[in-house]
């Protein structure tokens, strides 16, 4: 397993729309990944989940990832993250 | 299932009249709370079968969204629709499909109760959240969650897309994604408990021309499917249970309406003009391009205010340059050689836009909103003003700033929107060059000033609805002291004349494009002539009855009239004033007053 750490950069926080977009991506990989702000983390592959975690902007989230692809996975996630989600605001 | 009872009370209630006409018919309830869901056990025996029917209800609720997705992007553009693509999702949720399952084989709960209790969890992380923007995203689980409870306990959907029947629609709050793929032909009328005369739901009424009440406060709590209500869009009530004298009266009133409506329409063709030979511009207000002919159709010349945040809204993102070009442009072709008078942007206020920012603040109607609003995003406010300019070199375009307190304001957007141009002409842009440039008179700080601003501008037009706002201190929407918002009042006159008196002495042209027409209907119209404006901007079913008005008045009689209001203490004396004019020089007028049938008869 292997963790890592990014801060929400999405000036309106990660709303479900962007939680969408994380989950669609954490699914292409056949690693867990877990995400939350503390300990206390989710199952990234699920909408409700990453949605209900309630990260604003500048939020730190942990991610733990663990699987044959958890590296690709974890460098894939935080990049996707660290630059809001390639998209403009 | 449907429940007759003779027995239920009449009750009325009063709103905002928003769209004119008065309807009959069935409630069709729309936008309702959750259904109530128990925690009734099942039986082992029963647990493959409701798992079954738990995955069959995704399925259904799948499929109501994916055919909502397609309405949704072809009516407003797949950027819309987007949203949709999560709630899709959310039925995907692997780790809310295992929960919930695990719920009904280890408790042998129902799957409506299971399924509540595992949302629930979600719901409540929600509730804990600081940051207001994402806390309101609860919103859209909540949809779901609706959705998919009603296909478990088998109750069709309420949304007005499945309406089969003719009804009149009734709801707390009237959404765009609410009013997507109705059938015309079904909906009679619209009733919703909160809004103001340009919600969503008025626009869409006043477009498609049924009645609408809007600000009902409570009443779709208190309306059931199937009773029986008449909608009366021309006076604001709303009969719930009406009795068959109730009906009866109503029917002659609707008579007598069409009958007006249908005589005013003759007028058309004709000019705006006093039977003294002085020549009014009666133009319309519209909010979005589908109403353009509806004004026409009404015999204005012209539009006397768009509010262009209303495509800024529906969009619910920034709409950028081409975007904005291609729209300004269709409304400025289909309203030449007559002019489109562009309001830049009023966001703010109760409107602040959350793609723009989700700052909250304690006083919005004092706040971040119209002209400071723009210019302190240049960057909107550019992009804007050059799409409206290259549209004007298709017609005839006026540009209007709105929310202006100080002359330094209008100083610095005029010098943006020169800025602009000769950006436009660098860059070898087609522009129209001979735009003129106007503001809004909505505070009293401009009413004072108005000398100084007419300096600066080539008209005024005055925003009667923010300029009584304002100048009493009164909150519309606070129900406590909304007795005070009075149109007539002798300080809004005072207002209005010393405003249309500056602006002639310094050689502009004054128009007004609130509400107040509609407030005051015959009264305010007749005062209007009087206090000398130029130019009047209203919703399209009024533009006939104030043309009636203007034809049937000298621009003597109704300036003497206007000089003994301005001495007036109170609006009772003023509405009487006119109301004598009325009756002894021009008693044609007294069939245009609304006046509700039921204190009619008594």
């Amino acid at each position: 397993m292997i963790s890592g750490k990014v801060k929400v950069t999405n000036k309106r926080g990660i709303h479900l729309r962007l939680a969408g977009e994380l989950v669609k991506m954490a699914s292409r990989f056949k690693s867990e990944v877990m995400i939350g702000k503390d300990e206390d983390l989710m199952n990234a592959k699920s909408i409700l989940g990453v949605a209900g975690l309630g990260a604003e902007f500048g939020t730190e989230l942990l991610l733990n990832v663990d699987g044959v692809d958890e590296k690709e996975a974890l460098d894939t996630l935080i990049d996707l993250i660290d630059n809001k989600f390639y998209m403009e605001e | 299932m449907k429940k007759k009872t003779d027995e239920k009370k009449e009750i009325i209630f009063n709103g905002i009249p928003a769209a004119p006409g008065i309807a009959f018919g069935e409630v069709f309830v729309v936008n309702v709370d959750e259904l109530p869901v128990n925690n009734e056990s099942i039986t082992d025996k029963e647990i493959k079968g409701e798992i079954a029917e738990f995955e069959d209800a995704l399925r259904r609720t799948g499929e109501e969204l994916g055919e909502l997705h397609k309405a949704l992007a072809a009516e407003m553009g797949e950027d819309h629709a987007k949203i949709l693509d999560s709630h899709i999702m959310i039925l995907a949720d692997e780790m809310m499909k295992e929960e919930t399952k695990e719920l009904i084989r280890a408790e042998n709960a129902n799957a409506a109760y299971a399924f509540t209790r595992v949302i629930d969890k979600t719901l409540t992380a929600f509730e804990h959240m600081e940051d207001q923007y994402l806390k309101e995203r609860a919103e859209d689980i909540k949809d779901v969650k609706r959705r998919v409870i009603r296909n478990l306990l088998g109750q069709k959907t309420e949304g007005i897309a499945n309406l089969r029947k003719k009804a009149i629609i009734v709801a707390k709050t009237l959404t765009p994604s609410d009013t997507v793929g109705f059938k015309r032909k079904y909906v009679l009328a619209f009733v919703s408990d909160t809004g103001g005369r340009t919600s969503h739901a008025a626009i869409i009424a006043k477009s498609i021309g049924i009645p609408a009440v809007v600000g009902l406060d409570q009443f779709s709590s208190h309306a059931k499917p199937y009773d029986q209500i008449i909608v009366d869009g021309l006076t604001g009530q709303v009969i719930l249970n009406p009795t068959p004298e109730t009906v009866e009266l109503y029917k002659e009133a609707l008579q007598k309406f069409k009958e007006i409506e249908k005589e005013l329409l003759t007028l058309k063709d004709y000019a705006a003009v006093t039977l003294d030979n002085r020549t009014i511009e009666l133009s319309g207000n519209i909010e979005m391009d589908e109403e353009v002919e509806n004004i026409i159709e009404h015999g204005a010349r012209g539009i006397g205010l768009f509010r262009t945040e209303y495509f800024f809204m529906m969009r619910g993102t920034l709409p950028g340059e081409e975007e904005q070009y291609r729209y300004y442009r269709s409304i400025v072709k289909k309203v030449a050689p007559d002019p489109v008078l562009f309001r830049t942007l009023d966001i703010g206020g109760d409107k602040i836009a959350k793609w723009v920012d989700d700052s909250v603040e304690n006083n919005p109607f004092m706040g971040w909103r119209g002209i400071r609003f723009t210019l302190s995003r240049k960057d909107i406010f550019r992009t804007q003003l050059r799409a409206i300019f290259r549209a004007a070199a298709h017609g005839r375009a006026r540009i209007m700033f709105p929310m202006v307190s100080v002359v330094d304001e209008v100083r610095q957007a005029i010098a943006i929107c020169d800025e602009v141009k000769d950006d436009l002409k660098r860059e070898r842009y087609q522009y129209g060059d001979d735009v003129e440039i106007g503001i809004m008179i909505e505070t009293p700080s401009a009413v004072v000033m108005a000398d100084v601003l007419a300096r600066e501008v080539d008209f005024f037009s005055i925003g009667s609805n923010d300029l009584v706002q304002y100048s009493l201190a009164v909150d519309r929407g606070n129900s406590r002291i909304s007795y005070l918002y009075d149109t007539l009042h002798p300080a809004i006159l005072r207002f209005i004349n010393s405003t249309v008196t500056e602006a002639h002495k310094a050689g502009i042209w004054v128009g007004l494009c609130g509400e107040m027409v509609a407030d005051a209907r015959v009264i305010g119209t007749i005062l209007l002539i009087g206090l000398g404006l130029d130019e009047f901007s209203a919703s399209a079913y009024l533009i006939p009855e104030i043309k009636k008005i203007i034809r049937s008045v000298t621009y003597d009689e109704t300036r003497s009239l206007v000089r003994k209001a301005l001495l007036m203490s109170t609006s009772g004396e003023v509405i009487e004033l006119v109301n004598r004019f009325i009756e002894d020089k021009r008693p044609e007028l007294l069939e245009y007053i609304p006046k509700d049938p039921i204190t009619e008869k008594r």
